[in-house]
């Protein structure tokens, strides 16, 4: 038996050495004729669930664009923002599309691709009869916002806001809804989509002037970001741009035109 | 069986009677069990329920479809999230209760040395948050192992099942302790006695009795697992939960979380209540009569 529990610590051991990853990820992906890509399935109309259990959205649009320009298959493994980059630097993933922020710190961890595929700002989501006009007025109150997103701290730092964190959208909806909070902290290409979209929203406002643009980029491992790899998907995304690809999926996903995306066209075009 | 009766008349110079005290061991009829005051008042509100609610939602416009339609929708793919969850419970169970064997019958060898360390090894994972012990395994574990050139994938939800088992391992690791030390000391004197060694007297005589011990427990571990698995969903397993969540956030109705919700726990409630059930009868059918 004592043989027993030494071969299971020696296969632990095992595990923690050989976690190592090998150098040009192109040349793997296209050996294994696979790329597996991280995206959200709870970020409707980015990334989300149909009933069928298939996923679908903006950003499964252009993982489906990186697999098919690369000739390999498409695996999409669903993450949330406090595990995708998590997953990428382990090897679990080779390319983050999901909905993930460019900031400085981030880019110590993982591979940020320029251009930059997409952008949005911080704003609240909040019930008319509130009336909330600057963003000085949620010093103190109540607002919900969503584990891990990046702008929780600044806006706590700059407003001081009660800040309460739930896990997923649903839960801070629905504690939005039933007065748990004045306000909801989030990006506004969300909020606005919701606002157009959506009758249960019909006595809610964004209030505020959107704050700190935010630039969304697609992620490689950081030690891929001057290589082959990297080189290959800033390429990708450079075309995006270009051939108005990005345009044209946001309209097709019922997203409300980007004034980024039709900037970036105008640079690359 | 007659039992004496507390006398009526106070006799002068009587000492008090300690009667026996006794629990009610028969088990309830079925009939009871399935129709109290409980369930019925239970099914009345899953009735109001399932009633007012569409009625409600319905109020808010003729277009959106009824709460009902919607969970019937998502059923096929919560259902193939709650089919990886049972996965889940069985792996861990089984994985856990081999180790745990084990180190049970460590924990009562001869040799102090082994005694100590699997005994440190038990209270270590047995006194550990599960989720903190999901989220050392998810997180320290490579996706992948390179043994002797071929590469070994190691999805999310193995090192879900080994984060699990830790935790599993360590309350087997009890139980089997617990009923080995239970077992009589004739047993191995008499063992000693017909020839066998140590290790064929563990093997042969005492674990095949310990077994009818340990079975209650071990399926009410496997009761409460079950029920624990959500907890993989936030280190990243696709299960019922994530699967739920992102339901929720697809169809973008705040009226459907509680409804979702109960939904879910429903399926938990179908799976574990027979197993429950079946474990309070065999702690009736191996409780000690004394």
């Amino acid at each position: 038996m004592s043989r027993y529990i030494t071969t299971t610590l020696a296969s632990a051991a095992l595990a923690l050495v050989c976690g190592q990853v090998q150098a040009d990820q192109l040349e793997d992906i296209k050996e294994d004729g696979e790329i597996v890509v991280g995206v959200k399935q709870d970020y409707k109309p980015w990334g989300y669930l149909t009933s069928d259990g298939e996923l679908a959205g903006l950003e499964i649009d252009l993982a489906r664009d990186v697999a098919e320009r690369l000739g390999v298959e498409l695996e999409l493994v669903p993450v949330v923002a406090s595990n995708r980059m998590q997953f990428l630097s382990q090897g679990r993933i080779d390319l983050i599309i999901a909905t993930m922020g460019d900031n400085e710190d981030r880019r110590e961890v993982v591979g940020m691709i320029q251009p930059n595929y997409y952008a949005g700002g911080t704003n609240v989501l909040a019930p008319k009869s509130v009336g909330l006009e600057e963003w000085s007025d949620l010093e103190g109150r109540d607002v919900c916002a969503l584990q891990g997103s990046y702008y929780n701290k600044r806006v706590t730092q700059l407003y001081g806001p009660n800040l309460v964190a739930f896990a997923g959208i649903p839960e801070v909806t629905s504690a939005l809804q039933n007065g748990n909070c004045v306000a909801f902290l989030y990006d506004n290409t969300w909020i606005e989509s919701q606002l157009a979209s959506d009758e249960q929203w019909a006595d809610y406002e964004m209030p505020f002037e959107t704050e700190d643009p935010q630039a969304w980029s697609i992620a490689v491992p950081l030690e891929e970001l001057d290589g082959a790899y990297g080189e290959k998907m800033s390429e990708i995304v450079t075309d995006w741009h270009k051939t108005g690809f990005l345009i044209e999926r946001n309209e097709a996903n019922g997203i409300a035109p980007s004034p980024f995306l039709q900037e970036m066209h105008e640079k690359f075009k | 069986m007659l039992y004496p009766t507390r006398p009526t008349v106070p006799v002068k110079g009587h000492l008090p009677v300690l009667l026996p005290m006794r629990s009610t061991g028969e088990p309830l009829p079925l009939t009871d069990r399935v129709f109290n005051l409980w369930t019925a008042a239970l099914l009345f509100v899953a009735c109001a329920v399932a009633l007012v609610t569409p009625a409600l939602a319905q109020q808010d416009g003729e277009s959106q479809r009824s709460i009902i339609e919607i969970l019937l929708e998502w059923t096929p793919t919560i259902g193939s999230g709650f089919a990886f969850n049972v996965l889940i419970s069985i792996c861990s169970m089984a994985v856990g209760t081999v180790l745990g064997v084990g180190l049970g019958i460590l924990q009562v060898s001869p040799l102090r040395f082994v005694r100590q360390v699997s005994w440190a090894i038990t209270q270590f994972f047995r006194n550990s948050p599960w989720l903190v012990l999901l989220f050392y395994c998810i997180l320290l574990i490579p996706f992948q192992i390179e043994i002797f050139g071929t590469e070994v994938p190691f999805p999310g939800w193995i090192k879900a099942v080994l984060g699990l088992s830790l935790p599993v391992m360590a309350y087997m690791s009890e139980y089997v302790r617990g009923a080995i030390m239970s077992i009589p000391e004739g047993q191995w004197e008499s063992a000693e006695s017909l020839g066998f060694n140590r290790a064929q007297t563990m093997r042969e005589i005492i674990l095949p009795q310990t077994v009818k011990r340990i079975l209650p427990s071990w399926m009410n571990l496997y009761a409460v697992l079950t029920m624990a698995t959500p907890l993989v969903s936030i280190v990243g397993v696709n299960d019922v939960m994530a699967l739920t969540r992102a339901a929720l956030s697809a169809e973008g109705r705040v009226d459907l979380l509680i409804p979702m919700y109960l939904y879910i726990l429903c399926w938990f409630f179908i799976y574990c209540y027979p197993i429950s059930a079946f474990t309070r009868r065999l702690e009736r059918k191996f409780s000690v009569q004394l």
